[in-house]
């Protein structure tokens, strides 16, 4: 049965390269940039920023379902070692946090712009701020995978098929 | 200075980061224009998904992320200039893309001064159609600039893979690929 999966490359990935990386720029981007604009909306008073926040949650969300998608199947092609194994499942834990956090913000978000999208409650904005923090923590987590451990990189890859890891 | 194994003064590299920031507000920027100038036919599946939308707001995602993305965007390059001066890309090898680590460096950091560029002046394009040129039009955005918007993308996508080949081919500032390559053993070295 195992034959009918596709090889891995020198990355050990099914596809050209680590495609979660790519997909968690919208993540990251549109849900730090949803804050700042929250923020920058209120102290000065342009409510039409509110409305770029909105947007930019939603397509976080969107965006944070197929990062875990992805994630997930390269996560299991990793081979962690050492403390990157903690780090991962860590990573992996925070991932399917972020995507209940952030479907729970937007939702509550589409309310409040349904009631009036003139107005923000102080409320979203600190949860604006826990989910920021969420997702710097997430941010630093992800980057010790791949800039410390080296997962998924070719070099990692050969020292690991040859036994080295 | 002390540098450490990924021949950086701190554990993780910047200018990965910032990118993060600048390729996902330019790509969404450029979308919801997109959407925008394509409203009157999206208008019904809205409607469908009851979800109230107006073609001002779409445009003024357009806008508003594009001129956050150009502001964030001078940082990006920047952290990649220093860190780029700090890079030591392992020895003898050749990218994906046939090239050595010099040319794929020089190439990234060319190609990125261009985007910083393009990025700036699509800012401004987009600054004049928003508050002088189309300031009365439902449409807020040309069509040549959405079109120019996908080829900067495009160009984006490719420069984007010279910078990830760094990092996975080259193992530029990636500690474990550095201590592999100075030949010690990750048991050790990284546990």
């Amino acid at each position: 049965m195992f034959e009918l999966l596709p090889p891995l490359n020198d990355r050990n990935l099914p596809w050209i390269d680590t495609i979660h990386p790519i997909v968690v720029h919208f993540v990251i981007a549109m849900a730090l940039v949803a804050f700042v604009f929250d923020v920058i909306g209120r102290l000065a008073g342009k409510p039409s920023l509110y409305e770029v926040s909105f947007w930019n949650l939603l397509f976080a969300t969107v965006a944070i379902f197929i990062a875990i998608i992805f994630g997930q199947v390269e996560a299991g092609l990793a081979n962690p070692y050492g403390a990157s194994r903690d780090i991962l499942n860590l990573h992996s834990t925070l991932g399917w946090v972020l995507a209940g956090v952030l479907s729970v913000l937007t939702a509550w978000r589409y309310v409040i712009r349904s009631r009036d999208p003139l107005q923000l409650p102080l409320a979203f904005l600190g949860a604006g701020s826990l989910l920021s923090a969420l997702v710097v923590v997430q941010v630093v987590l992800g980057n010790q995978l791949i800039w410390v451990y080296g997962l998924h990189t070719v070099k990692v890859v050969e020292a690991m098929r040859a036994g080295l890891v | 200075m002390e540098l450490g194994a990924n021949d950086l003064p701190y554990r993780l590299p910047i200018h990965p980061n910032l990118v993060h920031l600048t390729i996902g507000l330019f790509v969404i920027a450029v979308a919801f224009d997109i959407a925008g100038a394509l409203f009157p036919f999206e208008k019904r599946l809205f409607r469908f998904l009851a979800l109230p939308v107006t073609r001002s707001g779409l445009h003024d995602v357009g806008w508003y992320n594009l001129l956050a993305c150009c502001l964030i965007s001078f940082f990006t390059v920047a952290a990649g200039f220093v860190e780029m001066q700090l890079a030591d890309p392992l020895p003898g090898i050749t990218s994906s893309f046939a090239m050595g680590s010099t040319a794929t460096m020089l190439w990234h950091g060319a190609v990125g001064v261009a985007l910083l560029f393009a990025i700036v002046l699509m800012t401004v394009w987009r600054g004049f159609q928003r508050f002088r040129w189309r300031r009365e039009m439902g449409r807020q955005v040309q069509w040549s600039y959405l079109l120019v918007g996908l080829l900067v993308f495009a160009l984006m996508a490719w420069h984007g893979t010279l910078g990830a080949q760094l990092g996975v081919e080259f193992g530029v500032h990636v500690t474990a690929s550095q201590l592999l390559g100075e030949g010690a053993s990750l048991r050790e070295a990284l546990p």
